[in-house]
């Protein structure tokens, strides 16, 4: 069987190239698992029905260096180099805030990120900036002698076409430590979730360890900041947490390959690195559906228990989870009765949190996510994981796909009517803020995983819910900056079906 | 001051950003009523300018035209190999359908400006309509935030205002200070500055911020009888174009004012560029010292015997703009010791000398040195070698600067960008009733060690 990724080349696949990611859509979530044709795409084939819409209009998005800067730039004893003009080190600002953040979450002692920016002017877009990233790989060894020097393309040097694959590759030799050519540049892929990929391709390729040790009871979990929720769930497995990427050393991203197995949080996250991880290394991937909600959890820790072999003490902690957590679920389920929630966040994760909110009762109709991956890079389909959500929890109605697009996020909300949307990236909180609706935000991913998630988002649900009386007060007194026309629209995609509106008076 | 003469040698690197590229302009835009900026550029440009700028700094908000709103062309590889101009049509089109501005200010990335797209064409194109939009070349190797803010100034004025004929009207001034957003208290800072400029009698295009009128003031530009620079450099360019343009006078006073002292000294240097009746400015400036000295008095019991020790010496790590007016007025009004002062916004070289000269001079009796970084780890190293006497400094500087304050077991304030751990709503340092916000502010900060 030929391999699903290809490690080769220093340069990643995007996800449109791999997975056929679409970043918009429109329809019912049923529709899209059967558009999505996941067990063929698997099998290494299938047509393509997945048809992805297009609009005269958009808004910012987001991209893959950012995704670059918040995974490689979070490593603790590396060094990520921006190899661009200034304004994509403007990035630095909020990542070294979520990074600060994250550390003091995990109880670590709070430093600035370690970034730094090549800063080339015009000049050097004419000559060529290889020799300032050169001079920065320099400094960055210098300032801090990290354990690996990552380094990110941009949109401009990816232009001029300097080669940061040679650069590396020399102070690789030099410095005696890995120098990581990441491409992610912009504009090479519609949606910023490539540059997850293309840390986890530099990492794979270049730190981890090729002569691995293996240590039996080392799980890998692959995450962001979040709060030490699997530490305590995994040690009533006897099983030892090796996080990665964010606030990882080099060591532990190095000592991935000697895990018994590889599980997170979301797929789109842990896609590439999980399977590159098993194609590579063979530390196997969970096959399963994500940690969320009592269907998700369930088979989520048996598949753990049998890659593990510890099938026994899987089922003892699930039945004293479902005992300890079943009356406490109840009693909240009383408490957010009749409650409307909007899911708006990254594509897998939102699959979760929709299950997590329906085992809660709260009525889930609507929901936004930002891309869609028709298929996961293992191919397997036991990770399928919105056919997943559409067999337990039932369909979403309306499933939407929309690239951070706030003009048809207004028409979603507009139609639904949610009392609260659960986000996590930034920008569309802000408009469900003017129309009066609170946001629940998810900078600690891990909030709703497992059995004790189902509590906490129900607890957070609550707070954020109280807050309604500043949003509806604000809501009465802001103007949106959008036209009439547009806000008397009743379908958000209305342009994608008739762009040639936009040349109407 | 400086303990250890090993310097660090410069080069291209820059980590610890102290302002992001020209395109972060667009909230120049963003930051005049009703003005919707429109981005050429990759997909990531707008929202990392959109959450350096207004976000993690000073949480100030996207508001009606900046955040997720603005209008961007999220450039793929199509527009790569094959240029964006017909999608930056269809953009334009669209926005204006949908988008209620104004006016419209396309800002170009590195992409479009790399390219080669003929975006002045595309733009004209919907001008010679009658359509409110300017365009301005904003890639961003071509210079950060703060020359970026003049060239969408700039655009703004020659093609949307336009040429002017027409008579002065007395008493109006334009004023060119702050830049929004990336200076975080631009906001409370220009409505204070409005306030006072009005007191003593003069009508004010304050031109950004909620004080302004949004593009009507805008066009009123050219009726002003002079232009107020009030900063080191920013706004000289804008207003030798204006004295051009229009034939209008500037007055540029590079200390921005905070306290009363220094705020009283300026209103009457503007009163007497303008010809304004001295009576009006004396009267006002005694009203407001009132004010100022009721509230100093009272907070003179703390100054003078608060038992458990207060700074002495300072450190500023900032723009050039709130550098200045911070290091004049803790010296010659608080009786502070300057420590260190570094500016960060890669002043151009031809200001230098000039800025040089206002900290030799920044006091009767002090003299102080500056110097011009701007890769935060070399800030972090210089700071760290500065001798700043018996007992721990306060710095005012940004969140970079927080882990090695905690070295130096000072107190920091953040004052300019990134402040990423202070929340600002529409608070001012300067003029007669920011100062009063400041100072309860700073001691606050150097108190709450044992809280």
């Amino acid at each position: 069987m030929s391999k699903k990724l290809n490690l080769n080349t220093p340069v990643v696949e995007s996800r449109e190239q791999r997975l056929g990611t679409i970043v918009a859509w429109e329809g019912k979530a049923s529709d899209l698992v059967k558009a999505s044709a996941y067990s063929s795409r698997g099998c290494g084939g299938g047509e393509c029905s997945l048809c992805e819409l297009s609009s005269p209009f958009t808004q910012g998005s987001v991209c893959s260096e950012q995704m670059v800067e918040c995974q490689a730039g979070h490593v603790r004893d590396a060094v990520l180099i921006q190899h661009s003009p200034i304004g994509c080190a403007a990035g630095q600002v909020p990542y070294n805030s979520l990074y600060r953040n994250g550390l003091r979450n995990r109880n670590k002692p709070v430093e600035n990120i370690r970034v730094i920016c090549t800063n080339l002017q015009e000049s050097d877009m004419v000559f060529g900036g290889d020799e300032k990233l050169r001079q920065s790989i320099l400094d960055a060894w210098e300032r801090y002698h990290p354990k690996a020097i990552f380094i990110g393309s941009s949109c401009a040097t990816a232009i001029i076409g300097d080669d940061i694959d040679s650069t590396s590759s020399d102070l690789t030799t030099k410095l005696g430590i890995p120098v990581i050519p990441m491409h992610c540049e912009g504009f090479r892929s519609k949606h910023w979730s490539t540059g997850f990929d293309s840390t986890q391709h530099g990492i794979l390729r270049q730190i981890v360890n090729r002569k691995p040790k293996k240590q039996e009871d080392l799980v890998n979990v692959i995450n962001l900041w979040g709060s030490d929720v699997f530490t305590p769930m995994l040690a009533e497995l006897n099983l030892r947490v090796n996080y990665v990427i964010d606030l990882a050393t080099v060591d532990d991203l190095a000592q991935m390959s000697e895990a018994a197995c590889t599980i997170g949080f979301c797929n789109t996250l842990s896609s590439y690195l999980a399977t590159g991880l098993e194609q590579e290394f063979g530390v196997p991937e969970v096959k399963a559906p994500m940690p969320y909600g009592f269907a998700g959890t369930d088979v989520w820790l048996r598949e753990i228990g049998k890659v593990t072999h510890r099938e026994e003490l899987v089922e003892k902690y699930i039945a004293k989870k479902h005992a300890e957590i079943k009356p406490k679920l109840e009693t909240l389920r009383q408490k957010v009765k009749g409650l409307r929630g909007f899911s708006a966040t990254g594509s897998a994760y939102s699959h979760g949190l929709i299950s997590v909110m329906r085992e809660l009762g709260i009525e889930v109709n609507g929901s936004l996510v930002f891309h869609h991956d028709p298929v996961y890079d293992s191919g397997d389909p036991r990770q399928d994981s919105l056919a997943h959500l559409v067999d337990h929890y039932g369909d979403v109605n309306s499933f939407s796909v929309s690239n951070r697009q706030q003009y048809q996020f207004y028409g979603l909300l507009k139609n639904f009517k949610p009392d609260f949307i659960m986000i996590r990236h930034n920008g569309l909180a802000p408009l469900a803020s003017k129309l009066g609706i609170p946001a629940v935000p998810l900078g600690d991913e891990h909030i709703a995983v497992g059995y004790d998630g189902m509590i906490n988002l129900g607890e957070i649900i609550l707070d954020v819910i109280a807050h309604t009386k500043f949003h509806k007060n604000l809501a009465a007194h802001v103007k949106l900056p959008y036209k009439k026309w547009w806000l008397d629209q009743t379908d958000p995609y209305i342009l994608s079906k008739k762009p040639e509106l936009i040349y109407e008076d | 001051m400086i303990v250890s003469e090993k310097t660090i040698t410069k080069t291209n690197s820059i980590n610890q950003p102290r302002y992001g590229c020209s395109l972060g302009a667009l909230y120049t835009a963003t930051a005049i009523p009703r003005v919707i900026p429109i981005t050429h550029c990759g997909p990531g440009c707008a929202d990392k300018q959109f959450t350096a700028t207004a976000f993690y700094n000073g949480f100030q908000g996207g508001g009606y035209g900046g955040g997720a709103v603005s209008p961007s062309l999220n450039a793929s590889e199509k527009e790569v190999i094959f240029g964006g101009m017909e999608r930056l049509h269809e953009l334009i089109s669209a926005s204006l359908k949908i988008m209620d501005a104004d006016l419209f200010v396309v800002l170009t990335g590195c992409i479009a400006d790399l390219v080669g797209d003929d975006v002045p064409s595309v733009v004209a194109e919907f001008q010679a309509k009658g359509v409110p939009i300017v365009y301005a070349e904003t890639g961003g190797f071509k210079g950060n935030n703060y020359t970026g803010h003049e060239l969408v100034t700039k655009a703004i004025i020659d093609q949307f205002v336009g040429n002017y004929e027409g008579p002065k009207e007395k008493k109006l001034v334009n004023v060119w200070s702050l830049v929004p957003f990336v200076d975080t208290f631009w906001r409370g800072d220009l409505e204070e500055i409005k306030r006072i400029l009005e007191g003593i009698g003069l009508k004010v295009n304050i031109l950004f911020g909620h004080e302004s009128n949004g593009v009507e003031e805008w066009k009123d530009i050219p009726k002003a009888e002079f232009n107020l620079v009030l900063s080191p450099w920013i706004g000289l360019d804008t207003a030798k174009h204006l004295e051009k343009k229009y034939n209008q006078p500037f007055l540029h006073v590079p200390v921005i004012p905070i306290g009363a002292q220094e705020t009283s000294g300026f209103l009457r240097k503007v009163g007497e560029f303008a010809k304004i009746d001295l009576k009006n400015v004396e009267d006002f400036i005694k009203k407001e010292e009132d004010y100022y000295y009721f509230y100093l008095e009272h907070f003179a019991d703390f100054y003078s015997e608060y038992w458990w020790g207060l700074p002495a010496k300072f450190g500023v790590v900032s723009n050039s703009a709130y550098n200045l007016a911070l290091t004049k007025f803790l010296v010659n009004q608080l009786g502070l010791i300057p420590g260190r002062q570094i500016i960060t916004e890669n002043t151009p070289d031809e200001y230098k000398d000039f800025i040089r000269e206002q900290y030799a001079h920044i006091a009767e009796d002090v003299s102080a040195t500056v110097d011009f970084i701007e890769d935060g780890y070399t800030i972090g190293q210089e700071l760290l070698k500065t001798d700043f006497g018996h007992k721990p400094p306060l710095l005012f500087a940004t969140t970079w600067d927080r882990d090695v304050a905690k070295q130096l077991k000072g107190g920091i304030l953040e004052i300019g960008f990134p402040a990423s751990y202070e929340v600002v709503v529409n608070r001012s340092n300067i003029g007669y009733r920011g100062a009063l916000s400041l100072l309860e502010k700073i001691y606050t900060t150097a108190i709450s060690g044992s809280a």
